[in-house]
């Protein structure tokens, strides 16, 4: 029988923004407070990236097991993946909480445009879409599902902002305007510069401040 | 494109002549409910997951054995011939009767063969993971329609099987319990299944580039009589009858499950 539902977190971008890297950040952290998590990497060409993390998360930090990155080829659909027909990745998900219910939290990763992406309600509790910098200022402006309705929105590689001739202070007026109360946060993945920010709203809004669940396998 | 309304219509009528049309298009009671129960099921928009299969199609395409809209056509000929009909077509017709006769023990040994006759690991999951996804789907279906439904019908048992790991959940099985649960007569509720598969391929191809929409619907049109003939040879069959034999699609497919670059879960 399918064990107790596990927080799901959604996280999607445009292919570059920083999806895999973002993830890569707030694991080690969520990892360190005790949380164990499992990851669905949505790839519309490869499994490249669950690769990466898989090697990056479990190979080579050893924070979890490699069986918990797995990578999913969407058939040149990722937005249908994630939101109108989420079947193979609710199969996954399903089959990550039979297989360790000690889970505190699932990741189902993808990429997406900002204009289109969502994620279904039935695959992702709590959404976070991220863009970066070098797509230019005008982005959160230009609104889409993704920038509106996100639960948080991530705008990554603030350091390249200047060499781009992206405007930091437009973007947060425009986020403001455009999201209302929702919250978003400037980040640099790369540096790891305001990753916290973004463990608290998962640890405060997914995860609802829960302690780690004891391992029972 | 014509003007000439008289000459629309004669052109209707000979593409009619060319369908076995038994019914009177007049008798208004003809329609029924399972009638949108077909479409629903047929939808790609139903909610399977199989877009994301591409039943091979994929390595076809890359190494250049399937180069152009007649080779698509003649390679789903060959899957709808040498496997979707006389495996799963089989197996099918007889899941529709098991559920009919709510015969649970019929429908899991059903169940396991056409399992065990998936050869390849990510076609076998696949069919799986959408089985047990439609399964859910008529859950929720049904708890909405009859929320203190307490009968133990054949799709709850079914479920408890898949759950309790004696039987897995594949496609066929699952989608012959949709159907017979929604009334929709066996033999086309077997179109149904025939249908799902090719019109899942031939989306493939158009992600794929191999051809435009249009070709697409014309593989349909065209596969259509094919598709009501491999119906009406296998949906009786016993299950004992089931064979299976494309060794070229076989070996293509597993070349496709260990590419690391690809769009398609094989």
């Amino acid at each position: 029988m399918s064990g107790k539902r596990i927080p799901r977190l959604g996280v999607g971008g445009p292919v570059g923004s920083g999806k895999t890297m973002l993830i890569e950040r707030i694991v080690p952290i969520l990892a360190a407070k005790g949380y164990k998590i499992g990851i669905i990497s949505n790839d519309v060409v490869s499994k490249e990236d669950a690769e990466r993390m898989r090697r990056h998360l479990a190979k080579e930090m050893g924070i979890m097991p490699e069986e918990l990155v797995i990578g999913v080829a969407t058939g040149g659909c990722p937005h249908t993946a994630i939101r109108e027909d989420p079947s193979m990745n609710l199969a996954i998900v399903e089959e990550l909480e039979n297989k360790y219910p000690y889970l505190d939290l699932i990741i189902i990763e993808s990429g997406g445009d900002n204009i289109t992406t969502t994620f279904s309600p039935a695959l992702a509790d709590y959404f976070i879409y991220i863009v970066d910098v070098s797509a230019g200022d005008k982005y959160p402006r230009k609104r889409g599902l993704g920038i509106e309705t996100s639960d948080l929105l991530v705008i990554n590689k603030v350091d390249l902002a200047p060499y781009v001739g992206a405007d930091l202070s437009i973007m947060e007026r425009d986020a403001r305007i455009v999201r209302g109360n929702k919250p978003f946060v400037f980040t640099n993945c790369k540096t790891g510069e305001g990753i916290d920010k973004v463990v608290e709203y998962i640890v405060r809004d997914v995860l609802f401040e829960a302690q780690p669940k004891p391992i029972t396998r | 494109m014509s003007t000439d309304v008289g000459e629309k219509i004669s052109s209707s009528k000979a593409y009619n002549r060319v369908k076995s049309n038994n019914y009177d298009d007049n008798v208004i009671d003809a329609i029924g409910v399972e009638d949108i129960s077909i479409m629903q099921l047929a939808d790609s928009f139903f909610p399977t997951g199989m877009y994301t299969t591409s039943n091979g199609l994929e390595m076809f395409f890359y190494n250049k054995r399937v180069k152009n809209v007649e080779h698509l056509k003649n390679l789903l000929s060959v899957f709808l011939k040498q496997q979707i009909g006389p495996a799963d077509c089989v197996a099918f017709g007889n899941a529709y009767q098991a559920a009919k006769d709510s015969d649970l023990a019929r429908l899991i040994e059903i169940d396991n063969t056409i399992f065990a006759m998936r050869l390849i690991k990510e076609i076998r999951e696949a069919s799986v993971r959408s089985g047990i996804q439609l399964i859910r789907c008529l859950n929720q279906i049904v708890s909405n329609k009859m929320p203190n439904n307490n009968v133990h019908s054949i799709l709850e048992s079914y479920d408890n099987a898949v759950r309790s790991k004696k039987a897995n959940g594949v496609y066929p099985v699952a989608l012959a319990v949709a159907c017979n649960m929604f009334g929709i007569p066996k033999p086309k509720a077997g179109l149904i299944l025939l249908y799902s598969f090719s019109i899942s391929v031939i989306g493939a191809a158009l992600r794929l580039g191999m051809l435009n929409h249009f070709q697409g619907q014309i593989i349909v049109d065209e596969l259509k009589p094919l598709m009501v003939s491999i119906v009406k040879e296998n949906i009786d069959k016993p299950l004992s009858s089931m064979w299976q034999f494309a060794p070229e699609v076989d070996i293509v497919q597993m070349m496709h499950e260990r590419l690391a670059t690809k769009m398609f879960i094989t």
